[in-house]
């Protein structure tokens, strides 16, 4: 095909603005489907890729803060000792959606709110905010200000964290707001309760720096509440502590 | 688990199937390569330490679990490592700006469109790099290295860009074209 056939000149415009992330969505996928017939696109793309890929490596550079790299350790070390079960359900599963979860849970976060969130992405028939708990049984809390079913805030022994569950398919990811630096060689641990058993969740996590901490529930069929308790780096087979969630799902 | 000696030994690439199988000392290993310009790019996009901080255990940590699909032929995996801290600063960015996300980033897809063997020249591009595009983007003409910069810092499109400066979007384009052309022309002149 020419070029002029199939549009190179045009597109030539918009490469540069391709490769630095500049195109809008719609515009960015049709530079992908006209670039895979197009050669010479494809090529300029090849010459261009380095200067591109050189952009971050011109910051200036700064030391990683030792911190971050323990912080970082010992979410890892407690991944890989619970198994890899959840750990690879979650790349397959989890990971992919990752950047719609968090845009999803950032407009919750910011006060839209279900209601709020239906609008801006249209998943309303694909998410389903379980209860975003709390307090209610750790201290005998309180539902949210707001009256927000969907939303509560842990009083008591946590008091401030706002849990949400996220339930998606036959699992569910815990997102925790608020929560306090834990100590060293501890990390967080999930339970879920169906009827008289408790059992743990594999996927061990910890908070970030902004008091977020995310774990995922690979099934959630039956489950009448959710816990989540600090435990010894790489989790116990049995809380040894008081919940600073616990959180009652709807059935 | 391989022993941290060895791990050192290890290429990036050889690195990542065993962080695919779940072994944290080779995960270590390249926290250690790479974090700290992970850390600098994270920096230099959020603006503060504590939000960079956050941006670089969330990549790290998707890294760590989703180790698995990185795939070689599509480039390094400093470049793919990047390329996920970019655009997870940019959601940061845009998510405590309060602003719904205008564009969606695949974490792999601009490596998609690159070919494998440029991996040697890359490589061999990153010891001299950082100081050589600090100078090609000083020596830009100002116009050019400004939509460069908010484009790629600062994550905003095309069209916005044009709104802030005042400029028709076929003037940004260009720009953005003739600045990502002379930072490639200096970068292919270093290593002449």
């Amino acid at each position: 095909m020419s070029e002029m056939a199939n549009g190179h000149e045009r597109w030539s415009e918009e490469l540069a603005a391709y490769l630095l992330g500049a195109l809008g969505p719609d515009e960015m996928g049709s530079f992908e489907r006209h670039a895979e017939d197009c050669e010479r696109c494809r090529a300029e793309a090849r010459w261009l890729m380095p200067a591109m890929q050189a952009l971050p490596e011109s910051v200036e550079r700064r030391q990683a803060p030792p911190e971050l790299r323990e912080r970082l350790m010992v979410e890892v070390r407690a991944d890989a000792k619970a198994g890899s079960g959840v750990a690879a359900e979650r790349a397959a599963a989890g990971e992919d959606r990752d950047r719609n979860w968090r845009q999803r849970l950032a407009a919750l976060w910011r006060g839209g709110g279900p209601r709020g969130l239906r609008p801006a992405v249209g998943l309303a028939a694909l998410l389903l905010v379980v209860a975003a708990v709390a307090g209610y049984v750790v201290g005998g809390g309180s539902s949210s200000p707001s009256g927000d079913p969907s939303t509560t805030v842990v009083s008591g022994q946590a008091p401030g964290i706002v849990a949400t569950m996220v339930r998606e398919g036959e699992g569910g990811s815990l997102y925790l707001k608020n929560v306090k630096p834990i100590p060293d060689g501890r990390v967080l641990e999930a339970w879920v309760q169906r009827g008289d058993k408790v059992e743990p969740v594999p996927a061990l996590f910890a908070p970030n720096r902004e008091g977020r901490a995310t774990t995922m529930v690979a099934n959630m069929n039956g489950v009448e509440t959710v816990m989540v308790t600090v435990e010894p780096s790489g989790g116990t087979r049995a809380p040894t502590s008081a919940p600073i969630v616990t959180m009652p799902i709807p059935q | 688990m391989v022993r941290r000696e060895r791990a050192e030994r290890l290429a990036d690439e050889e690195l990542m199937p065993l962080i695919g199988a779940k072994d944290p000392e080779a995960f270590e290993v390249f926290f250690d390569r790479h974090g700290g310009a992970a850390y600098s790019l994270a920096y230099r996009i959020v603006g503060e330490k504590a939000g960079a901080e956050d941006v670089v255990q969330e990549a790290f940590i998707s890294i760590w679990r989703s180790g698995a699909r990185f795939d070689k032929a599509r480039g390094s995996v400093r470049a793919w490592t990047l390329s996920i801290v970019r655009n997870r600063a940019i959601d940061a960015l845009r998510s405590r700006a309060g602003k719904a996300p205008k564009l969606t980033f695949d974490d792999e897809g601009i490596l998609e469109q690159r070919p494998a063997d440029d991996s040697t020249e890359d490589e061999a591009m990153r010891h001299e790099t950082a100081g050589e595009v600090r100078g090609a983007l000083e020596t830009l003409p100002g116009d050019q290295a400004k939509v460069i910069e908010l484009a790629y810092f600062g994550g905003f499109s095309h069209s916005e860009i044009a709104e802030m400066l005042g400029v028709p979007l076929g003037t940004v384009k260009g720009r953005m074209r003739l600045g990502l052309d002379k930072i490639r022309g200096e970068l292919a002149e270093g290593l002449a």
